[in-house]
């Protein structure tokens, strides 16, 4: 059974379509990357999931259990970071997570979920109006955390956070994915849901426009790392062209560049050049990511992706990829 | 459990922030001023409670207004809500939670501010006051503040906005209080009747307008807390605003489920429209 699916869900306000034909399916113990920019209608998806919406069409589970009907069944198995909230803000920290352990019928201490989730002993007993940003994402982590969910819907969880509390989120996903939970990780930004995420899904105004693992992705469009490497002398870079894996290579001054489509290619583009001259200064950009992420919520015109990547030589896929690589979600 | 999760938090909130003190501390604090004000003027403690009566009637809805009016309506504006209804709480519970919430406040300051005025005429006047007609006094002003309470908490869950949630409850207390009685010249409910009355082919005889008249909660209130001067109606001229009709009208009983009427219609029509709208 699917922690969560959607099929041709779709919600409409007045005239405006925030989700379209979502059809989305999250699997058990994923860990599952769900990525738009801003008001592509992540947060719309997650409140339709969570029953604060009712779907214009289609349908949605969790967890078995239909969104419309069941909400309350599903809220008592899943832990919510939800992106625009508000504490009650003369209560304590504290307050909040016995409140939440009482609703849930949990059995958990909320020292230990305070802890757990890096907030201060004594600030957990402050008024969490009061609090920072940070320190309400971490309680809203915590909170997120109590009686053990079967999913974990996380809605911009690092926004406000250091990076130590980055550090802390990812490392928390971990344990949960380890003890069986699923995680649904809703963000604007790419770089933050590479590193945990088994699979993204793409949103972007209101349709999914790709689902994959990021590796599969990246490959979809064609994009991989830019080795930069400052010579001592430039050789042909027809013989650097040539190795598999290499999609060009091009040269400014005592610099090499070479746009590199699979990982092995880096070092052996590498040695090449260094067979020819000695390799005095080196930089690998994965700014791939950052391309794919935009050639997918742009629109994806050859400029932007060139902006974005940083590397004039690459090529843009064209806007068919683009929807076969959305189209091969199933 | 999910009720009372939401009502403690809802209500540990509201006395933190000093509302709660705010509501029932200056209320109590007034009553006592009218106590005072008149420990010299009459000897019979009633006769203040009738100033009392007057005092909760156009006075009360002003208290509970802002101690309801953001009750649901601030959640939704501020995000709150989705702290609450994102735990698994139904949305009667967290409507429920909330309502016991502000009317367990309402309810502390009319039994406060009771206590409060007996323990001055005790005190102070010339007769001892008699226990049954505070309580009775207590008893309906309770009914009265339920009334009240549920119908801002109504408007509360079914306002989008601060401001229509202000205007709507300000509207409330103008129409059902102010318009209803007759407090000011030419837009009162008197004057509105007999413009209906002039509408050829309609007529009201003078028994349904005063049924009319005695259906909001603040003329229902009025009417209701005769019962506390049973046996001194005729003391003095002030008492003689009592109607006294053998009708149903007059009798407590039909007085108390007009409040309660007020309170459980407005219950459920606030439940349902905030069953039906979309959080977030």
């Amino acid at each position: 059974m699917p922690a969560l699916r959607t099929s041709g869900l779709t919600k409409r306000f007045g005239d405006v379509t925030a989700v379209q034909d979502l059809n989305l399916t999250v699997e058990d113990g994923e860990v599952f990357g769900f990525l738009g920019p801003n008001g592509a209608g992540k947060s719309t998806t997650i409140n339709v999931v969570l029953g604060f919406l009712d779907p214009t069409e289609g349908t949605a589970t969790v967890l078995g259990h239909d969104v419309a009907s069941e909400s309350h069944r599903i809220r008592q198995r899943i832990g919510l970071l939800p992106e625009a909230f508000d504490v009650y803000e003369n209560l304590t920290g504290r307050e909040h997570v016995v409140s939440a352990i009482e609703t849930k019928g949990a059995r958990d201490d909320p020292d230990a979920i305070i802890d757990r989730v890096g907030l201060d002993s004594e600030d957990a007993r402050r008024a969490a109006g009061g609090y920072s940003k940070g320190m309400q994402q971490r309680l809203a982590l915590g909170i997120a955390l109590v009686g053990d969910p079967d999913l974990l819907i996380l809605d911009e969880p690092s926004s406000g956070l250091d990076p130590k509390g980055i550090k802390l989120l990812r490392r928390i996903v971990r344990e949960e994915v380890e003890r069986g939970a699923t995680v649904f990780f809703s963000s604007h930004i790419l770089g933050q849901v590479e590193k945990v995420c088994d699979r993204v899904g793409i949103m972007t105004d209101g349709e999914m426009v790709a689902v994959d693992t990021i590796e599969n992705l990246r490959e979809e469009i064609g994009a991989g790392a830019v080795v930069e490497a400052t010579v001592d002398a430039v050789p042909d870079l027809e013989t650097v062209r040539s190795i598999e894996g290499v999609r060009e290579a091009s040269a400014a001054g005592d610099v090499v560049r070479v746009t590199c489509t699979a990982p092995e290619a880096k070092m052996a583009a590498l040695r090449r050049l260094d067979d020819a001259g000695t390799v005095r200064d080196l930089d690998v950009e994965d700014t791939s990511l950052e391309a794919l992420f935009e050639k997918y919520t742009d629109g994806g015109t050859d400029d932007e992706i060139g902006d974005a990547a940083d590397a004039p030589a690459a090529t843009a896929p064209t806007e068919d990829d683009a929807t076969a690589a959305a189209g091969g979600e199933d | 459990m999910g009720i009372y999760t939401v009502a403690r938090d809802d209500f540990r909130n509201a006395r933190r922030s000093y509302i709660v003190l705010g509501v029932i501390g200056v209320f109590a604090g007034l009553m006592a001023l009218i106590f005072f004000s008149e420990m010299t003027i009459y000897d019979e403690p009633y006769r203040t409670l009738f100033d009392a009566v007057a005092f909760v009637a156009f006075v009360f809805p002003l208290f509970l207004a802002p101690l309801c009016y953001l009750s649901i309506a601030g959640d939704r504006i501020s995000g709150t809500i989705t702290y609450v209804m994102g735990l698994p709480n139904r949305r009667w519970e967290y409507f429920a939670g909330k309502f016991l919430s502000r009317f367990g406040v309402a309810a502390a300051a009319v039994v406060l501010s009771t206590a409060v005025g007996f323990a001055i005429s005790a005190a102070t006047f010339v007769d001892f006051p008699d226990v049954e007609r505070f309580l009775i006094f207590g008893g309906v002003s309770l009914l009265y503040a339920l009334a009240f309470v549920s119908l801002f908490l109504a408007i509360s869950a079914g306002a989008p906005s601060r401001s229509r949630a202000m205007f709507g409850a300000l509207g409330a207390y103008f129409v059902l209080v102010l318009f209803w009685f007759g407090f000011l010249p030419f837009i009162n409910l008197e004057t509105a009747l007999d413009t209906v009355a002039d509408v050829p082919g309609i007529t009201l005889s003078e028994t349904t307008r005063t049924y009319i008249g005695f259906l909001s909660p603040a003329t229902g209130y009025l009417q209701a807390s005769k019962a506390v001067f049973a046996g001194v109606i005729d003391q003095y001229p002030a008492f003689q605003q009592f109607n006294t009709d053998d009708e149903l009208y007059a009798e407590l009983w039909f007085n108390a489920v007009v409040l309660l009427a007020w309170s459980a219609i407005s219950l459920a029509v606030g439940y349902v429209s905030f069953e039906r709208s979309e959080l977030g």
